[in-house]
């Protein structure tokens, strides 16, 4: 099934995200990689498919008996899970390296920057 | 008699093995290890010689996946040309020693050496087309590093890049024929047999080029590899890189221009000759060596400088190589053996003797130079033997082999319609030797009529420079009395593999004794050279004006004219692309991304689907999601960064709770967790840096029409990937899932994923996280260490430079430094 509603969603914060990056302010530009891999993540996860969360469609078994049940994609939910960890990473990283480069240089405008070199 | 493997081996191994610890030998045995590379050379040599008359394929496997292996075909015209490169090398070792005395970067100078014989052998035996171009490309590299030995000197510098992009270039098209070759050769050479087998194809060489002309690609093909070899062994109009490659150290340039690096290309068409022989074969390479020929021993006429001369005479000497493997009549294949052979002795002698004038006089200006024999009586005597041999005089070595090339011309008009080209190519042919003859005669002259007053100290050689040019100009003598010698020991076997019907045709060569067309002209050109002698000055100065008044003629011309174009349109291009600011980078970055995507979507004809089957979330997840929507267009009007702060977080949680919808316990409670340190985090460093607004909205238009493209072409992508999803659960998920609790003894899928199946992945992930809290704690911490060194660091400055200005600079390039 097409996902007009995922499609559109993913795309706006995309797009949102893709604006914040081309700001002057390193502080923006943090914001847009955030917003960029929070979309990547629902992404991601729609691949999976998306079902409305139950007792039957969240992949944690009920039993250690046999026959298990088919629940949803667990495999993207691990892909997913292990990048929001490493996007966490990558934004506290980002954001101590601009409070730096501003302790450093007394700006955050990237083209005052970008024009020192 | 087949070939052994193992010595097979040996002999291309031995040059690379010795030359990887040539700074040891350096260390060692300082200067002399010119003498242990001489024996590297004479093992190579002697090893090669046990191998005298066998035949046949030996192979290693290498990547045996693609069927590429290391495939050597042993026979008479590997042999010869890998004879020639090693016994050439050793005398080339000898001379060095010497002649380098005082140089400093000897360990460069021979590892480099030593790698380009192994590679000039490698090619000589490989019977694999991916190991020949792998070595084929090796002999540019170790050229590139010969040429520009002299590292500080410009002129070097030019002559090295230029050989490199010349030869480098041409064996690249050299790899595309390759592949198209191998493409037609899998379906002819069958199976149980790699396409990449040259061996196998010259096996079969009339199924081969059926196929070929089926496959429509004979002449691509052909064109291709006769790039290829036209680069190597400097065929006009790409001839130009060999005369200024005459800035290499001049043993270089004796092993380059004799035995090795030029030979490649002719050593290569002597190969495949079989394979492509043909009428278009005939009218591509006779005519190109041809034209080459005469070209070339214009321009070497018209040349100041003794190696100049030679530089430009060796382009000349594989022009005629090059036609004589053009015809395909089996004298061709005789003028293209031979004289490769006599050629190799020749010119390597020549060069030397170059070498040995050069040193002693402390000039290479033909006009300073003349009246050597008095101080140089031993090195006169010996340029006698080869300079004549060099210009076809009988009875000297040189001068079967053009006779052979004079035949052929006649000849090929038996063999193939050529129309006008029928007696043209005998007259170009005569024209190009009168030229030979001409210049031949003014190196000679180097030793006769009057010394110039400028040359009143020449020391004598000492004898170990000697030995090697006597060597070779021995062996031309030996030549020169009884060519049928030569031709017994190992031209013959070179012919057999190069001609197009073999084993049908015995060689005879000697000094003829009733008149045939071929003498004729011969008599004409050694006639019209001596008589043009006297006035070959003015034929220097005519030849010179004329490049002068129509430069583009000129290749170098050429070459500078796209060099320099190419360099300015680069440096616009970086100004463009690679400007220092983030937005320029993100921008070119995520166009071409979306561009690329969409254009491949436009060419796959993914078709966006249209089939709206009602809502594809649930109804409170697409109200949570267009929650978060509406959080992202907050973060982007935020006008302080605490609003944009708080908003972000608001758009996090609304994921985390979509993720919980979603059935996607796991993630909410990571994306919560996380969502709150963020939080944190942001607070933390904002409240260190004051509110920043932006200063310009002039790119606002602009910026948003980039990210409509972007957000245009995620919509595009998850529309049509979503669509194309498999039904129902995927087999890798179905895995995951029922081998959870037996295998993983846990209920919790994604965790026993993690944790179990995937542990190491996690690993990884666990390392990233944690190099990301080292980097973080070094930059807060590091920062007070950093002040504490440099106030050290700049107190002793400031007294250093009495003034704080001397430290101004010390301090942001430590800065930057620490940044990174």
């Amino acid at each position: 099934m097409s996902a007009f509603v995922l499609a559109f969603v993913v795309g706006a914060l995309f797009a949102l995200g893709t604006f914040l990056l081309l700001r002057r302010d390193l502080i923006r530009v943090v914001w847009g990689l955030a917003i960029v891999s929070q979309a990547a993540n629902v992404y991601l996860l729609a691949m999976g498919g998306i079902e409305l969360g139950g007792f039957e469609t969240v992949p944690i078994l009920a039993s250690h008996g046999e026959g298990v049940p088919e629940t949803t994609d667990p495999v993207v939910q691990a892909l997913v899970l292990t990048a929001i960890v490493i996007g966490f990473g990558m934004t506290a990283f980002a954001l101590v390296l601009s409070y730096r480069v501003y302790e450093e240089h007394d700006t955050l405008d990237a083209s005052e920057l970008g024009d020192r070199e | 008699m087949p070939p052994e493997l193992s010595v097979v081996l040996a002999v291309v191994t031995a040059p690379f093995a010795v030359a990887g610890v040539t700074p040891l030998l350096i260390r060692s045995l300082g200067e002399k290890t010119g003498y242990a590379g001489a024996a590297v050379a004479a093992f190579c040599f002697a090893l090669l010689g046990t191998q005298y008359g066998s035949e046949g394929t030996v192979e290693l496997a290498w990547i045996p996946s693609l069927e590429v292996a290391l495939r050597f075909y042993v026979d008479g015209w590997a042999l010869l040309f890998a004879l020639l490169a090693s016994g050439i090398g050793a005398l080339v070792f000898l001379y060095s020693p010497a002649y380098m005395h005082g140089e400093s970067g000897l360990a460069r100078y021979y590892a480099a050496l030593l790698a380009f014989m192994g590679s000039i052998i490698g090619i000589a035996l490989a019977a694999d087309l991916i190991a020949i171009f792998l070595f084929w490309e090796l002999t540019s590299l170790c050229s590139f590093v010969l040429i520009g030995f002299h590292t500080d000197d410009a002129s070097s510098q030019y002559a090295a890049r230029m050989a490199m992009l010349v030869t480098v270039g041409g064996g690249l098209f050299v790899l595309v024929g390759f592949l198209l070759l191998a493409f037609v050769a899998g379906d002819v050479v069958g199976p149980g047999t790699s396409a990449f087998d040259l061996a196998a194809m010259l096996n079969r060489p009339d199924e081969m080029q059926t196929a070929l002309r089926e496959a429509g690609l004979f002449v691509p093909v052909l064109g291709l590899l006769a790039v290829g070899a036209a680069t190597k062994s400097a065929q006009v109009p790409l001839h130009f890189w060999l005369p200024n490659a005459m800035a290499a150290p001049t043993p270089v340039s004796a092993f380059l221009h004799s035995a090795t690096m030029v030979k490649v290309g002719v050593y290569f068409v002597g190969r495949i000759r079989p394979l492509f022989a043909s009428l278009e074969w005939v009218m591509l390479f006779a005519t190109l060596g041809l034209a080459t020929m005469t070209i070339c021993a214009l321009l070497a006429v018209a040349a100041t400088d003794i190696k100049e001369l030679l530089a430009y005479s060796t382009a000349s000497h594989l022009g005629l190589m090059i036609a004589g493997f053009g015809f395909t009549s089996i004298v061709g294949a005789e003028t293209g053996v031979f004289h490769l052979f006599n050629h190799a002795l020749f010119k390597a002698a020549l060069f030397l003797i170059a070498g040995i004038i050069a040193h002693e006089t402390g000039t290479r200006r033909l006009d300073e130079l003349g009246g050597l024999r008095h101080d140089l009586p031993v090195t006169a005597f010996l340029t006698a033997i080869v300079a004549l041999s060099m210009g076809g005089i009988p009875p000297f070595s040189g001068f079967y082999s053009k006779e052979l090339l004079f035949e052929a011309t006649v000849e090929a008009s038996h063999h193939h319609d050529l129309g006008p080209l029928d007696w043209l190519y005998p007259v170009v042919a005569v024209f190009g030797s009168i030229f030979t003859v001409l210049y031949s005669l003014r190196f000679l002259a180097l030793f006769f009529g009057r010394q110039p007053d400028s040359l009143d100290h020449v020391h004598r050689p000492p004898v170990i420079l000697l030995v090697s040019p006597a060597v070779l100009a021995a062996l031309t003598a030996v030549v020169s009395i009884d060519p049928e010698l030569a031709v017994r020991a190992i031209v013959q076997a070179g012919i057999d593999a190069t001609a197009v019907d073999p084993g049908t045709h015995e060689m005879h060569v000697g000094l003829p004794t009733s008149y045939s067309p071929a003498v004729g002209m011969s008599a004409v050109a050694i006639g019209s050279g001596v008589l043009a002698y006297p006035f070959y000055d003015s034929i220097h100065r005519s030849i010179r004006s004329i490049p002068r008044t129509v430069p583009p003629i000129g290749a170098n011309w050429w070459y500078d004219a796209i060099i320099e174009r190419l360099t300015d349109d680069g440096a616009w291009l970086a100004s463009r692309v690679h400007n220092g600011l983030l937005r320029t980078y993100a921008t070119w970055t995520l166009t071409a991304t979306c561009v690329l995507a969409l254009a491949g979507f436009v060419a796959t004809d993914a078709a966006i689907p249209t089939a709206l089957a009602g809502l594809d979330v649930p109804i409170p997840a697409a109200l949570v999601l267009s929650l978060a929507v509406v959080a992202g267009l907050a973060v982007v009007t935020a006008d302080s960064h605490v609003a944009g702060i708080l908003t972000l977080s608001i758009l996090g949680f609304m994921i985390a709770i979509f993720y919980i919808l979603a059935s996607a316990p796991d993630l909410a409670l990571t994306q919560l967790v996380v969502e709150t340190l963020v939080l944190v985090i942001f607070l933390l460093v904002v409240e260190e840096i004051p509110e920043y607004y932006e200063v310009s909205l002039g790119r606002i238009a602009r910026d948003a029409a980039l990210s409509v493209l972007v957000g245009a072409t995620a919509f595009i992508t998850v529309l049509l990937t979503t669509d194309a999803r498999p039904v129902g659960e995927s087999a890798i998920a179905r895995y995951y899932t029922e081998h959870a609790v037996p295998e993983g003894g846990g209920q919790n899928i994604v965790n026993v994923i993690l944790v179990d199946f995937r542990s190491f992945d996690t690993l990884g992930e666990l390392v990233v996280i944690a190099v990301a809290a080292i980097s973080i704690l070094t930059l807060i911490v590091m920062r007070a260490r950093g002040d504490e060194t440099r106030s050290d660091e700049s107190s002793v400055a400031i007294e250093d430079a009495e003034g704080g200005s001397a430290n101004e600079p010390r301090e942001s390039h430590e800065t930057r430094g620490e940044s990174e």
